[in-house]
């Protein structure tokens, strides 16, 4: 996880861990090292005195980068559109966004 | 707890740019990019505070994740959408009630590997942890709705407009005091 981009986006209070992609809270089945993640991310609430405070938990992910893995199963659309047309990493680096072709799904939510 | 406090971010883009380090599991051509991204974008005029006005352990807690968790009983997330054009992605949300378990969702997510979050649901949006937390007093209560969305959005605009808004209103009519942005 990337803390100094949630910040700055403007998040109050943030909790920084170094675990990989996919499994933020933690290792599948780890009930206990779950658990820890989410109390201490929670207690960033009672530290935290003003706007933009990073907190970086002293958790450590149990396996190496490599042994973590994590990749999704097929390459995102948006990186096999850079792989065919490599020029447009350039207006990614800029944040430089193309209108949508169509207008976005909207799902108005049903509650319970 | 031991912690590191970075402390408050530098409100200088260029700043906060060059404090992008090295974490593990980010790669280099993904650290450029959010280093760039923070060069570019505008900072917010004002970051949101609402100071903590009493003990977690009266608070009532609701989680949000990116993971674009949808039930089986619910539309799935639109990832045709972005393989047509993947500039774009589908920022709805959907409402995600507490007794939910892996078992009763999908995660609808094309930069992830999802079968982690299909294996133990909360590995990316822990109801059960907030549970227990709460059941040992550390936490008032659990909201009986919890939300996700899909995280993939290069520009929010459905998400500030529409999504943000609907769920911060469901939150409201639960009285929700904390809500915790679980990304993934």
């Amino acid at each position: 996880m990337i803390p100094e981009f949630t910040v700055s986006v403007g998040a109050p209070r943030v909790a920084g861990i170094d675990y990989p992609f996919g499994r933020p809270i933690g290792v599948p089945g780890d009930r206990a090292g779950q658990r820890a993640v989410l109390q201490a991310a929670l207690e960033v609430l009672s530290v935290a005195r003003a706007p933009g405070t990073v907190i970086q938990l002293p958790f450590r992910w149990p396996q190496s980068p490599r042994e973590a893995g994590g990749e999704p199963p097929v390459p995102p659309p948006i990186v096999q559109l850079l792989r065919r047309k490599p020029w447009l990493v350039l207006r990614l680096l800029a944040h430089d966004i193309p209108e949508p072709r169509q207008p976005a799904t909207t799902f108005t939510g049903v509650k319970r | 707890m031991t912690e590191t406090l970075v402390g408050q971010q530098p409100t200088d883009s260029q700043e906060l740019a060059k404090q992008v380090r090295s974490h593990p599991f980010v790669d280099g051509p993904t650290r450029k990019l959010v280093r760039s991204w923070i060069q570019h974008d505008p900072p917010p005029a004002q970051i949101p505070w609402t100071p903590l006005t009493k003990p977690l352990s009266r608070c009532r807690v609701a989680l949000v994740s990116s993971a674009g968790i949808a039930r089986h009983d619910q539309p799935p997330f639109d990832q045709d959408l972005e393989r047509r054009d993947p500039w774009w992605s589908d920022q709805s949300w959907r409402p995600i009630p507490l007794d939910t378990s892996e078992a009763d969702v999908a995660i609808y997510h094309l930069h992830i590997d999802p079968r982690f979050g299909h294996q133990d649901l909360d590995c990316v949006l822990p109801l059960r942890r907030l549970e227990e937390l709460a059941a040992d007093g550390l936490v008032g209560q659990v909201a009986a709705t919890h939300y996700s969305f899909m995280g993939y959005i290069l520009q929010p605009t459905e998400l500030l407009s529409s999504t943000a808004p609907a769920i911060a209103a469901g939150m409201a009519e639960e009285a929700v005091d904390v809500a915790v942005l679980v990304p993934v």
